[in-house]
């Protein structure tokens, strides 16, 4: 590979700007960039119009928080949907629960999980609008499936003591996700398995 | 148990190392800086994950260096399992990641591969030295040998520092968040209460009765532990129970200063010669006698409680006791499957089964094992 200095210019750029994705190192990043560089134009075109047009028109639902290009999303407005709110904490999470296909009700994001070390209090995570949303909706329950590392249980354990006066049933994803583990990288079959078991939190 | 295999690459001094230990005792003579207690800190990484030393994890990589790695092969029963462990620096932090059989593995699956005890030095120091450090003895011997003990301390301690952050922070704090974290500290501090009692309880035994066998004047040891909570009866739910009532009675105070007050974080450990508190009217031979009863406690508890002998790392510490002493140590740990030590000189005597090494500039070499 010839050495930094005798790339040129533009593609050197590019190679900088994937070496910032997350888990891509310098080499990885070079690999992207040659390849790009010998594909034809209209499918380097793509790319970059794929991701102009993602920052452009997707954006947060205001009900839900979760991802969307119309507000509000469509599994908010779709009507077959069941009355159950599953709260996670991040948006990407939404999608780790809609690929297991097993889930039928609606989603609450929150934007993160309580953690003082961090600076994030109850009040920094959408708490309020959640509280909102069981005033309004009525949910028959309220599913907290945030990751069972210690963050994730404590968001949790909060979360069941101020929602459970509201006389809402809360329950929590039973898991067979390792302890510490991620909503992410779990599978989703043990992702579905966890929904079927759910437990009452208390 | 044993460890059959010792491989280093780009660890401490040692660019590249592989090392077969034997059976018995190991014996690694060198001048100072040389490597010796290098060898011991790779062996105790294998064990409990970190160093004995303190300092940050990146200086253990080699100067210049990105990653140092160590691998060993432990052998328990009939079983043999490769363990390893490597550091890599990260921009400005230092990530270490564990193997078992080839695959990569959370810290908590990673111990108790290996267990070891330690005795450096330093350790001379605890029963006059502060509880942080007699709490620290109990979690790293605990930890090792009940994974259930572990995992309960992780929580109760990740409890503990959002539950501080919490209070820093605010001088008005969420009380709901605050019940919440003090739910976790009760109930993992529950768990983690009960395996010290019983711990110190058999560490106490065994002290007992090394330091009657060693003082000829008839002294008696005795090791108690000392909660900060009080309870009532040796159960999860009793304790529990306990430790939440002390919270809420606390909860007022907390606030006020800022920090939390109450829970095991500030347990002790507290030696007593003839009912006397050792760290205040002991003598530095009595104290020493006292934390060496409290090693090989350590060892046989260790040992009879999972049924294996752990490895002994001995660094620098034969050397600072009198003669005596250190064949008293070793009579104490009796049969020990394996051992290390270190050492600047070949010391007189030598158990039959043992095997020198000559340690000088990161190069180790098997005394005898140069054909002539
Ligand atoms: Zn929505």
């Amino acid at each position: 590979m010839p050495s930094p200095g005798t790339i040129a210019g533009p593609l050197q750029a590019l190679i900088d700007e994937f070496a910032k994705f997350p888990t891509i190192g310098p080499k990885t990043a070079a690999r992207l960039a040659f390849y790009l560089l010998s594909r034809p134009r209209h499918e380097a075109q793509a790319l970059a119009e794929a991701i102009l047009g993602m920052k452009d028109k997707v954006r947060f639902c205001s009900v839900c928080f979760a991802l969307t290009q119309d507000d509000p999303c469509d599994l908010c407005t779709d009507e077959r949907r069941e009355s159950a709110i599953c709260v996670v904490a991040e948006a990407k999470d939404v999608y780790a629960i809609e690929r297991t296909g097993s889930y039928k009700g609606r989603y609450h994001v929150l934007g993160g999980l309580i953690s003082p070390i961090d600076g994030i209090g109850p009040g920094q995570l959408r708490i309020r609008e959640l509280n909102d949303r069981i005033g309004v909706e009525h949910p028959n329950e309220i599913i907290i499936a945030t990751n069972p590392n210690s963050e994730g249980e404590a968001t949790a354990l909060y979360l069941s003591r101020v929602i459970a006066p509201l006389g809402v049933a809360v329950t929590r994803l039973a898991y067979g996700l390792p302890i510490g583990g991620d909503l992410d990288y779990a599978d989703e079959i043990t992702l579905s398995k966890s929904l079927e078991g759910r437990t009452a939190l208390s | 148990m044993r460890l059959e295999r010792l491989a280093l690459s780009n660890v401490r001094n040692y660019a590249l190392l592989d090392l077969e230990p034997q059976s018995g005792l190991n014996v690694f003579i060198g001048a100072n800086a040389q490597g010796k207690s290098n060898l011991l800190e790779a062996i105790a990484v294998l064990g409990i994950g970190k160093s004995f030393r303190s300092g940050r994890d990146a200086d253990m990589i080699r100067d210049g260096c990105e990653r140092g790695m160590i691998r060993g092969e432990a052998v328990r029963g009939e079983g043999r399992v490769q363990i390893g462990c490597s550091i890599v620096k990260n921009g400005n932090s230092t990530r270490k990641t564990f193997t078992r059989a080839g695959r990569n593995v959370r810290y908590a699956q990673f111990l108790g591969a290996l267990t070891v005890v330690t005795f450096v030095p330093a350790d001379l120091q605890l029963v006059t030295g502060t509880p942080g450090e007699r709490r620290a003895f109990l979690n790293t011997a605990l930890a090792q040998q009940d994974a259930e003990y572990y995992r309960a301390l992780s929580h109760y301690q990740a409890a503990l520092r959002q539950k501080s952050a919490l209070l820093r922070a605010d001088g008005n704090p969420d009380e709901e968040l605050l019940a919440v974290y003090d739910r976790t500290l009760a109930e993992s501090g529950a768990i983690v209460v009960l395996a010290r009692q019983s711990f110190v309880e058999a560490l106490a035994r065994e002290a007992a009765i090394a330091h009657e066998r060693w003082s000829g004047r008839g002294e008696r040891l005795e090791l108690r532990y000392a909660p900060n909570v009080a309870f009532e009866a040796a159960t999860q739910e009793a304790v529990r129970a306990a430790l939440a009532s002390r919270l809420r009675e606390v909860a007022r105070t907390e606030r006020l200063r800022r920090m939390p007050l109450a829970g095991p974080h500030r347990d002790d450990l507290l030696a007593t010669l003839d009912g006397r508190p050792l760290s205040n009217f002991g003598s530095q031979g009595q104290q020493r006698t006292a934390v060496l009863a409290l090693k090989v406690a350590e060892y046989l508890v260790m040992r009879d409680r999972s049924g294996e002998a752990p490895l002994l790392l001995l660094d620098d510490v034969l050397s600072e006791l009198d003669e005596q002493r250190a064949t008293a140590f070793l009579g104490g740990v009796g049969d020990y499957e394996q051992a290390y030590v270190t050492a600047t000189q070949r010391p007189p005597r030598l158990p039959a089964q043992s095997a020198l090494f000559i340690v000088d500039a990161a190069q180790v070499r098997r005394e005898g094992s140069v054909a002539c």
